[in-house]
């Protein structure tokens, strides 16, 4: 992921790498570049699982669907990244861990919101962006 | 079946190079000099050494080492995942080499620039095709990129459910730079902090602020591990390895232990620690001195809520009664920590265990028999019961 053609851009305004991904995590990718937020489900037991895996750790099945968010959760917890400087990020940025509504957890940046006003329970809603060559998701408070 | 390796092994040799901010020679050679150190100290030949054990992101290759030191026959060598977690591995696999005489000389070792070389501290974007990098890449499309940012998630939701504050945080600081401020070795030698200086520091990723972040350090620590026979006859007194144990409990990755129902860095503590207590036959009202993990300050109350030493949630009050303090009921980091002596990944940990149980430390605690090691958490980690 060498950014060679970038090099004249501030590191924050950079666009983001290409996302690094395989068979197992194509899926949700692809659907990022669908304007959707995508998540396993089992085909054998119905569990909705994240981080991706081939195989359900419950019943064992490697059969998965998968399907549409809502796109709501709440705040599980927090943090606001303040130093060093990060590719493609500005300074200060917030980070949360989100309880999702189908029951699975994600992490992703929280837009819109200053870091003193961020508590953990508060409701959140996702959206999308295109950042350079990457569809990519963000959170924002709802 | 019960443990079987209850003092098997001991440790006969330490070694170190300084540590500093810039070593001015290669890692490799960092490396060397801390293993033939710790050979030295043992009175045992490198030509003798039959078992090399390390952990990830060490940059020297234990056969380089080995065809460094005119070792001749390898019979064990092995390399422990997960970061900082590894830091007490290493002497749990050169334990059971030599318990079951698979090896005799079993030397443990890290080392690395990793202030003037490679900065941990610095945005991971990288990736390989291993599997946990996909979750890796996954986050750092989200700007998680930093260690201290991944483990300031599980420290803001411990803050959540036990009350914990900044000023709580900042308690374990001062008394880990108080300790260095007493240890010549520590680069924060002579430099102690106050609440002040604490609330003063800068925001790194809330709710760590600088002064709750390790230092990035160069050096190299070595220590040799050989069966209880032979320990007997050497030149050093025994250090004896009542106990080590690894601990992974499940959902556990690598910083980023999100996706399980509790985050708080404590479950691994647990596991690691109802393993040790069990093999050593020692309670937490045994140990003496506790080397706790401290890549990032706050991370310490978990853990000794983890290790038994306190209720969950209560390790803020433990830490504010003094107990932790030199002349405390549990005397914690009595080298300064990883925030006050010098981050060698934990290493420099079980150093400063082997001198508390020599009688050799320079914040010695007299009379000590029993020191507790722990590795990194937040990861799938490791410790150690030390004793005499
Ligand atoms: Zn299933």
């Amino acid at each position: 992921m060498e950014q060679t053609a970038t090099q004249d851009i501030p590191p924050s305004k950079r666009p983001l790498p290409v996302p690094h991904s395989n068979r197992d995590y194509d899926f949700f990718y692809q659907g990022l570049e669908a304007g959707k937020l995508l998540v396993q489900k089992c085909d054998g037991c119905g569990t909705v699982r994240n981080p991706p895996g081939p195989m359900c750790p419950h019943c064992h099945s490697l059969k998965w669907t998968p399907i549409e968010c809502r796109g709501t959760g709440t705040v599980y917890s927090y943090t606001v990244h303040y130093h060093p400087p990060l590719p493609n990020f500005d300074s200060p940025h917030a980070i949360v861990l989100a309880d999702m509504s189908e029951g699975f957890r994600l992490i992703g940046g929280l837009q819109g919101a200053r870091p003193e006003d961020i508590r953990i329970g508060m409701p959140l809603v996702v959206g999308f962006e295109r950042r350079g060559e990457v569809s990519t998701f963000h959170f924002r408070l709802a | 079946m019960g443990y079987t390796v209850r003092d098997k092994a001991a440790i006969v040799g330490l070694g170190t190079t300084e540590f500093s901010k810039d070593s001015g020679r290669s890692e490799m050679q960092l490396a060397v000099e801390s293993v033939l150190a710790a050979l030295a100290d043992a009175g045992i030949e490198p030509g003798e050494v039959d078992g090399l054990c390390t952990y990830m992101m060490d940059n020297s290759s234990e056969i380089d080492v080995f065809r460094n030191i005119g070792g001749r026959n390898l019979k064990v060598f092995s390399r422990i995942s997960y970061g900082g977690g590894g830091a007490c591995a290493p002497v749990q696999q050169a334990m059971m080499a030599v318990a079951t005489g698979v090896a005799e000389v079993v030397v443990c070792y890290r080392a690395m620039n990793e202030r003037s070389g490679m900065r941990f501290g610095q945005p991971m974007v990288r990736s390989s095709p291993e599997s946990e990098m996909m979750l890796k890449a996954l986050h750092s499309l989200q700007g998680l990129q930093t260690a201290a940012a991944m483990m300031a998630l599980p420290m803001r939701r411990y803050m959540h459910e036990t009350g914990a504050s900044a000023e709580d945080f900042a308690n374990y600081s001062i008394v880990a730079r108080r300790h260095a401020a007493t240890n010549p070795n520590a680069f924060f030698y002579g430099k102690p902090i106050t609440l002040d200086d604490y609330m003063n520091s800068r925001m790194i990723a809330d709710p760590f602020r600088l002064l709750d972040c390790c230092q990035e350090s160069d050096g190299a620590v070595a220590v040799v591990v050989t069966n209880a026979e032979r320990a007997r006859g050497l030149r050093q007194k025994p250090v004896y390895i009542r106990a080590a144990a690894q601990g992974a409990p499940v959902g556990t990755l690598l910083c980023t232990s999100y996706y399980k129902p509790d985050i708080v860095p404590r479950e691994e503590c647990q596991l690691v620690a109802d393993q040790l207590y069990t093999m050593a036959d020692l309670t937490p009202g045994d140990i003496d001195v506790a080397i706790i993990y401290d890549h990032f300050g706050p991370t310490v109350l978990p853990s000794l809520e983890g290790y038994g030493f306190c209720e969950p949630g209560e390790a803020k009050d433990f830490i504010k009664g003094g107990n932790i303090e030199l002349g405390g009921s549990l005397p914690v980091n009595t080298h300064g920590g990883q925030l006050g002596e010098a981050y060698i990944h934990g290493m420099n940990g079980i150093a400063e265990g082997i001198r508390q149980l020599r009688g050799t430390a320079v914040n010695q605690v007299r009379g000590a028999e029993h020191v507790l090691v722990t590795a990194g958490t937040g990861v799938p980690t490791s410790g150690l019961i030390l004793g005499l």
